[in-house]
């Protein structure tokens, strides 16, 4: 009889040749964490970056690793802080393994949030053909209708554009009211506050009826758009099986909302970012979003990089001794 | 309980550097030319400017400074907030000062008079041109003479005529010449700026800056924006024009990094800053922004804090190094400034 072996090789891959499939030698080109953060795929990621270890190489990695998995680059959505940031990271994934990543679908929040409604604007009452205003034009816009009822004739000093427009902004962004904005900042126009609302008002229906959006509408309606249509909330989970957030304690509550709206399906959501330099609380940025990332997906792989590739020791250890001072 | 951060510790593989070091200056003048002085030897020590940072929590915290370095002749950028000598309200107040040096500053005369209520630009042409047929030499003699004389324009410009008058005489030092200015200028500053209460600190400083000056002339000419172009030379090697020390706040500073970072005023009350006093979750944000300034650094860190600073806002003396500067002793050298007769 013929003595026929089942080679162990055929059937268990061997960790070294798998590894030795892929392009890119990751595991040599990355210190342990960055490698684990890299090669963490499926569910939710949680990424705390310390200052200088790296976070750039390793989203740039990621998406390579991503890619060379089989993962369709048209499925990977990478959402970072300036349009910039995104071109720059696919361009580098382009140059480390190949033209496949130029495809990834890379923005802004708001970059993104004007490509998905063009395509869906009729599903929110808008025509297609919206115009985007950009913050003088939408001031423009406030200075008209503050023209038009008459404000700028009181004897009483009302706000100019610019403040009104920067209330209207910042209530949409942090969600809070435009009452304790002026109680906190403003306390001189607060017995103005019922004109003021009534202007802001005004200034939405404005928008409406002209097919008209600022900065903030392209997120406020992609975010009614993806909670009120199921639908579209579903095509788009199919389309982005991969979603990645640059920055993330950086961004507002309504930008954390529409990651969880694309991801609610797969829950493959990986954020990255450093909580130790989350410092634009000014502009509607919230550090509870990576605080509380543990506490919204409980079963979150976090992973934190603290070898730093910037400073020397004693530099980094002033700056270990103030945060460790810090509220715990 | 709600969580304030994720623990980590930064380490790393590279050898050993320089001890940061934590430079207590006596006034806020010391720790400007400290800056000056610092950033020069290293420059010299083959330092590019531009790989230098001086950072700090607010734009006008850096306003002696750049009077410094617009003296000792040292290029620099600053991001985040505007030039002390750009912003509008800055420009205003010099106005005053400007005038009164040279009365047939147009531009500076249309500055001051639209800023009265009613007062447009038609009617500040008028009056202008009326100044200017009055052949007014520019000395210091005859402007007083003017001043005095001359004062039948229509009612809404009394108050600010009645203001050059009082601060056109010599014997009074600029910062109390500010000071009158001030008075005026208060109310159509609220008028005219509807965030003033951000803009009030640079007035404060503007008033400080002055009070170590005895002329108007010299204290003008300390404000000129350019750097004088024989002494940028000296120190700013031949093809390497583009050289600038950055100034930034910390703000803008973020994702950069410099072979030399200063930080500067921390101080209780101008970082952390008084208005996050009451929040502990602003606190929280000073402290990383904080952390932020320091992990720019790749090699040396200087953190300043000059002391007793009054804070005019306030009425408070500040003579509190920050909160942030606490258990940094182990891993500081500790520098006290003194200087050379």
């Amino acid at each position: 009889m013929k003595k026929y072996t089942l080679k162990k090789s055929i059937f268990q891959k061997e960790p070294q040749k798998s590894a030795r499939q892929f392009q890119v030698d990751y595991q040599n080109e990355l210190n342990p964490a960055q490698y684990g953060a890299v090669t963490s795929v499926n569910g939710p990621h949680l990424i705390i970056a310390g200052a200088g270890t790296g976070k750039t190489r390793t989203i740039v990695f990621r998406v390579a690793y991503l890619v060379e998995l089989g993962v369709r680059p048209e499925s990977i959505l990478l959402l970072t802080f300036t349009r910039k940031a995104a071109q720059e990271m696919l361009r580098r994934a382009t140059s480390i393994l190949d033209s496949r990543c130029e495809k990834v679908a890379g923005g802004t929040f708001h970059s993104f949030a004007n490509m998905i409604l063009r395509r869906y604007a009729p599903l929110i009452g808008f025509d297609p053909a919206f115009t985007i205003l950009d913050q003088s034009d939408a001031e423009d816009v406030v200075n008209l209708l503050r023209t038009q009822l008459r404000l700028d004739k009181r004897k009483r000093r009302f706000p100019k554009k610019q403040l009104l427009y920067t209330l209207f902004s910042r209530s949409v962004n942090t969600q809070e009211t435009i009452k304790d904005i002026l109680t906190e900042d403003y306390p001189q126009y607060l017995q103005e506050l019922e004109t003021i609302q009534q202007l802001h008002e005004r200034y939405n229906e404005y928008k409406r009826q002209y097919n008209l959006m600022d900065y903030d509408d392209l997120l406020v309606h992609l975010k009614t758009l993806l909670e009120k249509n199921k639908k579209v909330c579903d095509e788009l989970a199919g389309r982005y099986k991969y979603i990645m957030v640059d920055e993330y304690q950086d961004t507002n509550r309504i930008q954390a909302d529409i990651a969880d709206l694309l991801a609610s399906k797969h829950r493959n959501l990986m954020v990255v970012g450093d909580d130790s330099q989350s410092i634009y609380s000014f502009r509607g940025a919230t550090i509870r979003n990576i605080l509380e990332f543990p506490d919204r997906y409980e079963d979150c792989n976090m992973i934190t990089l603290e070898e730093n590739y910037r400073s020397t020791q004693p530099v980094l250890n002033v700056a270990n001794e103030i945060l460790k001072r810090g509220r715990e | 309980m709600q969580r304030h951060k994720f623990q980590k510790e930064l380490y790393t593989n590279k050898g050993s550097g320089t001890t940061p070091s934590i430079i207590t200056a006596a006034t806020e003048n010391m720790q400007s030319k400290f800056v000056v002085q610092r950033v020069l030897e290293l420059r010299e020590e083959g330092v590019p400017l531009n790989d230098i940072a001086v950072l700090f929590r607010s734009s006008f915290h850096s306003f002696d400074l750049e009077i410094e370095l617009n003296k000792a002749g040292i290029p620099y950028v600053k991001f985040g907030g505007f030039k002390f000598m750009e912003t509008a309200h800055i420009k205003d107040i010099v106005s005053y000062l400007k005038v009164l040096e040279n009365p047939r500053d147009v531009v500076a005369w249309n500055r001051i008079m639209v800023l009265v209520d009613g007062v447009g630009p038609r009617t500040a042409e008028k009056v202008i041109s009326d100044i200017l047929q009055h052949k007014v030499n520019g000395s210091s003699e005859s402007t007083r003479s003017f001043w005095s004389t001359y004062n039948n324009y229509p009612d809404k410009l009394t108050d600010l005529f009645d203001v050059i008058k009082q601060i056109a005489s010599g014997d009074i030092p600029p910062a109390d010449k500010i000071g009158i200015i001030l008075r005026h200028y208060t109310p159509q500053f609220k008028q005219k700026y509807d965030d003033y209460r951000k803009r009030q600190k640079d007035l404060e400083m503007f008033q400080t800056i002055c009070e170590r000056y005895k002329s108007v002339n010299s204290l003008l000419s300390d404000m000129a924006l350019e750097p004088p172009s024989e002494s940028v030379s000296d120190i700013t090697p031949t093809g390497s024009e583009d050289e600038y020390l950055i100034l930034s706040t910390i703000h803008s500073a973020k994702g950069l990094e410099w072979h030399t970072v200063f930080v500067m005023y921390c101080l209780e009350g101008r970082f952390p800053s008084y208005r996050s006093a009451d929040s502990p979750d602003e606190m929280d944000e000073e402290r990383r922004l904080m952390y932020v300034a320091c992990t720019r650094a790749k090699e040396n860190l200087y953190i300043t804090y000059p002391l007793n600073i009054y804070d005019r806002e306030s009425g408070l003396i500040l003579t509190k190094p920050s909160r942030f500067l606490e258990g940094l002793e182990a891993h500081t050298e500790q520098w006290i400034l003194d200087e050379e007769d």
